[in-house]
């Protein structure tokens, strides 16, 4: 291997570190034995998962943010899986128009969305007095994400398996569910998956509409990090993280499934 | 009463016509082929039978049925397409009873429709597996059996064995005829390939454009082209233009520009009519020069089970003839073209 | 009643029952995309006021403040510098790790796309959280500089921490697009320039890289973006020192009610960015034409 191929790889591999690292780093400092947060760690401990575990703003945010993104992630599925569907099967004018209007959340800057969404509410409902507002936010960002998945997985599957469950007897209501449905369930639940997890981390949105007396994960550690360095934030950060991982596995999981099936 | 009925069938996408005007009946156990290039309406037409597109005017029947705008699931036809469309989610058993289930078709009843369907086509054994676990030809057969197993009143089949290898496209052939013929369902099937069309029709539908171009046996087609490009489009031709001059009981004398030339045409052609004398290459054969038709022989080709011999007519044609096995005459040489009276035909 | 599966139906009511698939998305969009940024619009030219969020009639004078004070400007000329040289450090990082993944045949392939991606779902707080740990003053970082005898530098609380928690947060956004330009640039044109004697030097200097521009000009126009808005990273790694446009909305909207004013600086934030982009790609459409 020449010496400049081995400069490339070593580039490439620092910034593979560069990526990773952090995440790593607020992993490693939640299990610190030392009172502060430092790194490399002076020793090994779990205290600050206890601490996390007993402190009751952040397990209430924890379950906050879980119910948030359930709710908001079957939302997204509702609206977005029959968005793509009619993209892909049904719509043959417009078509470029339809798809940037769906995907426009994402590409617009979240924090103008958020305050959009603030002023917005606060003129048509009057204030932040429900939950209403957070998770029609949320929603908002999240549909993308399914849209995204589930059309892809229509882009896999042609039309003539539809048509051929009609041939043979199957009307367009039992076509969806025998015909369409499994072999977009995989594209539908990683969609799913994508919104709960994008729910999960958000912050711009949250920030501005959250009701009062409500918190999210992710603001809880926000506010901690401005005022306090407290290494029970990285033993919740690691929480989440661990939650993200995990679903990313269920998400390859349910791709190897499929794989395996079809 | 025909199985299939279809009268003024026209389809406009847009305004671009895809099918102008299109009548047919299909016979009870009867195979009929849409024949034609791409793009010539082959498919929409089929589409249309099956419901799958809705005519823009037009009607369709199936016995004593109107079902012009019914929709697919109401019409119990069975269709195989060209990529097979088979449910990759399911296995082979699943597939082919699919069409059980949706009639309410369950249990023992079913499975044992379904265990029939499968030794028919020659699957026994696999019934368990994916789709993607077998080969083209399996899942042809799938396709077939889960079509056929319904009990449709038509059988409906869209270029199938597009995406087979030339060997396996023979076998299936076959196999495809023999099974419509066992069941003794009707069928209409879409190809571009003038040899399938040739091989397993009663009588086929040649298209151009959206329009048909000729309905007849796969001999009426070869034989007796309507048009110059039907004659291109089923095989090799050699066609002379010339000038209707007498009848003689069912032939006509035409003259053109290299002879006097009798051959076949319509009972319905009128003396001073022009049109175009079309010689198939293998039924003209060379002789030695002084006969009727002079010619030299421009170029010859070997090509395995034929030869194929280029002759120059007296007037400058370049005329194709292909001869089984050995042809005497060789490059230069003056010969006598000597054409088959009773298979030469007379085009418009 | 006409249902066809594909194709034109002249049947109204299909077409109705098909249309309302789209409705909930659509709805969602237009009463919650398209009216509320109208709504910024709208609050940005109503008068401000002390006791509540807005105050009646309608002024340009929020426009004005902003746009005769050399602080707000200066704060303007801020917030795009940051954003740009985030976008160019990503460029320099993003370009040979797009390189390598794009034309890698090793089977770890997939790993290195998770490992590319995974940072995108674990959330901006805690990939700040790590920042602030690795750049604090008895931090990682600071240790090692140390070691090589440079003095301790001050990362955190300065615009130089802040750009370096940008350019990780964002480096994925870099390096998707010119994977995909670089994917989609024909295997057999590097393979024609070689046979023609171009080294591995020249083919990428005369092949890759000019065909990999638009995925460039994708790249460095989203991180841009994302970087000029972003809120939570200065917040953060800036502690309330670093001020970007972002930022001072925000107070303007949650720390008091000045929200006309925040509205029209948000405003002007967006306006300065589209212009900004319109330069960029004018300026670098004219290296795109040549490609054409």
């Amino acid at each position: 291997m020449s010496f400049g191929r081995l400069m490339f790889l070593v580039a490439v591999a620092a910034v593979y570190v560069f990526l990773l690292f952090p995440t790593a780093v607020v992993v490693l400092t939640s299990v610190n034995a030392a009172e502060y947060l430092s790194f490399p760690p002076t020793g090994l401990s779990l205290r600050w998962y206890g601490a996390f575990f007993s402190a009751g703003q952040f397990i209430d945010a924890f379950w906050f943010s879980i119910g948030l993104g359930l709710v908001a992630s079957l939302l997204a599925t509702l609206v977005g899986t029959p968005a793509a569907i009619f993209y892909v099967r049904f719509l043959r004018t417009w078509r470029g128009q339809f798809r940037f209007a769906v995907l426009s959340p994402l590409l617009l800057p979240e924090v103008l969305t958020a305050i959009a969404l603030l002023f917005f509410f606060n003129q048509v409902f009057g204030g932040m007095q429900s939950l209403l507002p957070l998770v029609i936010g949320h929603v908002v960002i999240t549909v993308p994400f399914v849209f995204l998945t589930v059309t892809s997985a229509l882009y896999n599957m042609p039309a003539s398996v539809e048509e051929a469950g009609r041939t043979l007897g199957a009307g367009p209501w039992r076509t969806f569910f025998w015909v369409t449905l499994p072999l977009i369930r995989s594209g539908v639940v990683t969609g799913g998956l994508l919104a709960f997890i994008m729910s999960f981390d958000n912050v711009n949105i949250s920030l501005l509409l959250k009701a009062v007396g409500t918190t999210t994960l992710p603001i809880q550690l926000f506010d901690h990090l401005r005022y306090d360095f407290d290494p029970t934030a990285a033993a919740a950060s690691a929480v989440s993280v661990a939650l993200t991982m995990a679903l990313l596995i269920v998400i390859d999981r349910i791709y190897g499934l499929r794989a395996v099936r079809f | 009463m025909s199985r299939l009925e279809i009268r003024k069938l026209t389809k406009l996408y847009g305004t671009h016509p895809a099918v102008q005007s299109f009548d047919l009946d299909v016979a009870e156990r009867e195979f009929v082929s849409l024949l034609g290039p791409s793009g010539c309406g082959k498919t929409t037409t089929l589409r249309c039978v099956a419901g799958l597109e809705i005519p823009t005017s037009g009607r369709i029947s199936l016995g004593d049925r109107e079902v012009t705008r019914l929709p697919p699931e109401h019409r119990n036809v069975g269709m195989v397409f060209q990529n097979y469309a088979l449910f990759p989610h399911m296995t082979v058993a699943e597939n082919i009873g699919f069409g059980l289930k949706m009639r309410g078709v369950r249990g023992a009843e079913a499975r044992r429709r379904v265990d029939a369907a499968i030794d028919m086509v020659h699957l026994g054994g696999l019934q368990d597996r994916h789709p993607r676990q077998l080969s083209g030809g399996q899942q042809q057969r799938v396709a077939l059996a889960r079509a056929l197993m319904g009990e449709p009143a038509l059988l409906l089949l869209d270029e199938p064995l597009a995406n087979l290898d030339a060997k396996l496209r023979d076998e299936m052939r076959v196999f495809i005829r023999s099974i419509q013929q066992q069941i003794g369902i009707s069928a209409l099937y879409v190809t571009h390939d003038q040899a399938e069309a040739m091989t397993m029709s009663d009588r086929i539908v040649v298209m151009f454009g959206g329009s048909i171009q000729q309905i007849g046996s796969p001999r009426d087609i070869y034989y007796r082209p309507a048009t110059r490009e039907v004659a291109n489009f089923v095989g090799q031709s050699n066609c002379i233009a010339g000038k209707v001059v007498a009848r003689q009981d069912a032939r006509v004398l035409v003259e053109t520009a290299v002879g006097v030339v009798r051959c076949e045409g319509r009972a319905d052609v009128a003396l001073g009519a022009t049109g175009q004398v079309m010689l198939r290459p293998e039924t003209i054969r060379l002789a030695r020069a002084g006969g009727e038709l002079a010619g030299r022989v421009t170029q010859q080709h070997f090509l395995g089970n034929v030869i194929d011999t280029r002759v120059a007519l007296a007037d400058g044609t370049i005329i194709s003839v292909q001869t089984i096995g050995e042809e005497a005459h060789g490059v230069g040489d003056d010969v006598s073209v000597v054409i088959d009276e009773s298979r030469a035909w007379l085009m418009p | 009643m006409a249902d066809a599966v594909t194709g034109n139906s002249t049947d109204h009511s299909v077409s109705l029952r098909r249309g309302l698939l789209a409705a909930p998305a659509l709805l969602l969009v237009v009463l919650f995309i398209a009216a509320p940024y109208l709504s910024i619009v709208v609050m940005s030219v109503r008068s401000p006021s002390n006791l509540q969020v807005y105050g009646p009639g309608f002024t340009l004078q929020s426009y004005i403040r902003i746009l005769g004070d050399r602080l707000y400007l200066g704060l303007l000329a801020d917030t795009l510098i940051y954003a740009a040289v985030t976008a160019a450090v990503c460029l320099v990082l993003a370009y040979p790790t797009a390189l390598h993944l794009a034309r890698t045949r090793s089977r770890f392939r997939g790993l290195l796309y998770g490992a590319l991606l995974s940072p995108l779902l674990t959330g901006v707080v805690i990939r700040c959280f790590g920042w602030i740990v690795l750049l604090a003053s008895q931090g990682l970082v600071n240790d090692s500089l140390r070691a090589i005898g440079i003095g301790p530098v001050q990362f955190l609380y300065k615009p130089v921490g802040v750009i370096i928690a940008m350019v990780h947060v964002f480096l994925p956004f870099m390096v998707l697009p010119i994977i995909n330009a670089i994917e989609s640039i024909d295997p057999r044109l590097e393979e024609a320039a070689s046979t023609l004697g171009a080294s591995r030097m020249a083919v990428f200097r005369h092949v890759i890289l000019p065909l990999s521009m638009p995925g460039v000009q994708s790249g460095v126009t989203l991180v841009f973006v994302l970087a000029a808005s972003a809120y939570v990273i200065p917040m953060l790694l800036g502690g309330g020192r670093v001020q970007t446009m972002a930022t001072v909305v925000v107070q303007q909207l949650l720390g008091g009610f000045l929200w006309p004013f925040g509205a029209a600086l948000a405003l002007v934030l967006s306006l300065a960015v589209v212009l900004v982009l319109v330069v960029f790609a004018l300026a670098t459409g004219r290296a795109m034409r040549r490609l054409s």
